[in-house]
């Protein structure tokens, strides 16, 4: 039996960048560390999949 | 969350979303859920450099009148400017390539009278254009016209006299006049401060403006020697490269607001082993020039990223940055193959991809390769 493996969100930045120079680390999100990481995906994923195109 | 567009990538694809706005890389099975169809590049390893640019700094001019002491690139008055004409020829280009933003600056871009209308033609595109500005002349009516933008910082490099120290000229009021208008027409309005040796105290005092105006980001952008700045002694000093991570944390806890930080100072972050894991996720990346990142000059060259002289292409050349985005741009990308020590053994290189090639290779303000460089012993001389 194939099991099914659902789709995943592999990174995320927020916002838009309007520098000269490409945004490197966004300090607050760094902050929270790969559990939040591990959630902020999980919750992402769940939402692109209930969004229309 | 409403999905603006996607484009297929080898490791799935990028999706951008609008509110909260974020681009999102998924892998193949969430893009083949949304919908969208097999694509040749998942035939491919999914390691590699990205399709095209997710973003591209387009600096329309070289013209400016504040004449900052450290302008990177050495924008005058009469600096040259890319025509309307071409610009909206490369914003077509670039948007059939599958950009999704850019950033428009200069020199002063408001200075140029078609500045509004290259922006509206980004959107009809499909490409969010964003600004970096002085505020100088910015008045009620230009920054209603501002809301084609989608984030807008103004260039804060101190508060009162330490702007004035910073830039060579007293704007500070003229700034924060700018910032008041802008933020009274929309909330997507933050501040840039270049973080040099000599203004690096006074940063939190820039960190409480923007908290006091209710902007919505603080970004601190690296001094880095270009332009007029290669004249200037202000590249941050060992023991600050070593502080701006904790000063960064200490300005989001003690001010509540969100702090970025530029890809130059990604080695100084990566010093302090943050989650590998948590930086992956929100794309916390060094060096991104010609994979992420490239640059669109006023006299038209493709570069890698703004700061960096070698043109890959000329951008007003019918399918010019196309092509040279399959198979140039290799003193960005193969950096990580053949890496140098300290370089080679480190943990985050993947990541990090050698710190600013501004500054030089390996980025001499990375605190490791310092390490590194004291530790090799020195040469014998003969007496």
């Amino acid at each position: 039996m194939k099991l099914f493996r659902r789709g995943r969100v592999l990174q995320a930045t927020f916002g838009c960048n309007p520098n000269s120079s490409s945004l490197g680390v966004d300090v607050t999100f760094l902050l929270f560390g790969a559990a939040f990481a591990s959630a902020v995906a999980v919750v992402l994923g769940a939402w692109l999949r209930r969004e229309p195109r | 969350m409403r999905i603006a567009r996607a484009r297929p990538e080898r490791f799935g694809g990028i999706v951008e979303v609008e509110s909260p706005r974020a681009l999102l890389h998924v892998d193949r099975q969430m893009m083949r859920e949304l919908g969208y169809p097999e694509s040749p590049l998942w035939q491919l390893p999914p390691e590699g450099p990205l399709s095209a640019p997710r973003e591209v700094h387009v600096v329309l001019s070289r013209r400016c009148a504040a004449g900052c002491r450290g302008c990177y690139v050495d924008a005058t008055p009469d600096g040259a400017a890319l025509p309307f004409e071409d610009a909206c020829r490369i914003l077509d280009e670039l948007a059939a390539m599958g950009v999704f933003h850019v950033a428009l600056g200069g020199g002063e871009a408001l200075e140029l009278d078609y500045l509004f209308a290259v922006a509206a033609h980004a959107r009809r595109v499909g490409i969010t254009p964003n600004l970096t500005t002085s505020g100088l002349g910015l008045d009620a009516k230009a920054a209603e016209e501002c809301r084609v933008f989608g984030q807008i910082n103004v260039s804060v490099d101190g508060v009162g006299a330490a702007y004035a120290a910073a830039r060579g000229f007293d704007g500070f009021r003229h700034a924060e006049r700018a910032l008041r208008l802008l933020r009274a027409v929309k909330r997507e309005v933050g501040v840039n401060c270049v973080v040099s040796r000599s203004s690096f105290p006074r940063v939190p005092e820039v960190a409480r403006l923007v908290h006091k105006l209710r902007l919505n980001e603080l970004e601190l952008l690296r001094f880095k020697p270009v332009g007029r700045g290669a004249r200037l002694d202000e590249e941050l000093t060992p023991a600050q490269c070593r502080e701006l991570w904790p000063m960064a944390r200490r300005l989001v806890w003690r001010e509540r607001i969100r702090v970025k930080l530029d890809c130059s100072f990604a080695p100084m972050v990566f010093w302090h082993r943050p989650s590998a894991k948590a930086a992956a996720f929100f794309g916390v990346q060094g060096c991104v020039g010609g994979d992420v990142l490239a640059a669109v000059q006023p006299e038209g060259a493709f570069t890698g990223c703004s700061f960096t002289p070698r043109p890959a292409a000329d951008a007003r050349i019918p399918g010019a940055m196309a092509e040279a985005w399959r198979s140039g741009f290799s003193e960005f990308r193969d950096y990580a193959a053949h890496a140098p020590e300290p370089c080679a053994s480190c943990e985050y290189l993947r990541l990090c991809n050698g710190g600013c090639r501004a500054v030089g290779t390996p980025d001499p303000g990375c605190p490791r390769v310092q390490e590194h460089r004291s530790r090799r012993p020195l040469p014998v001389v003969a007496g």
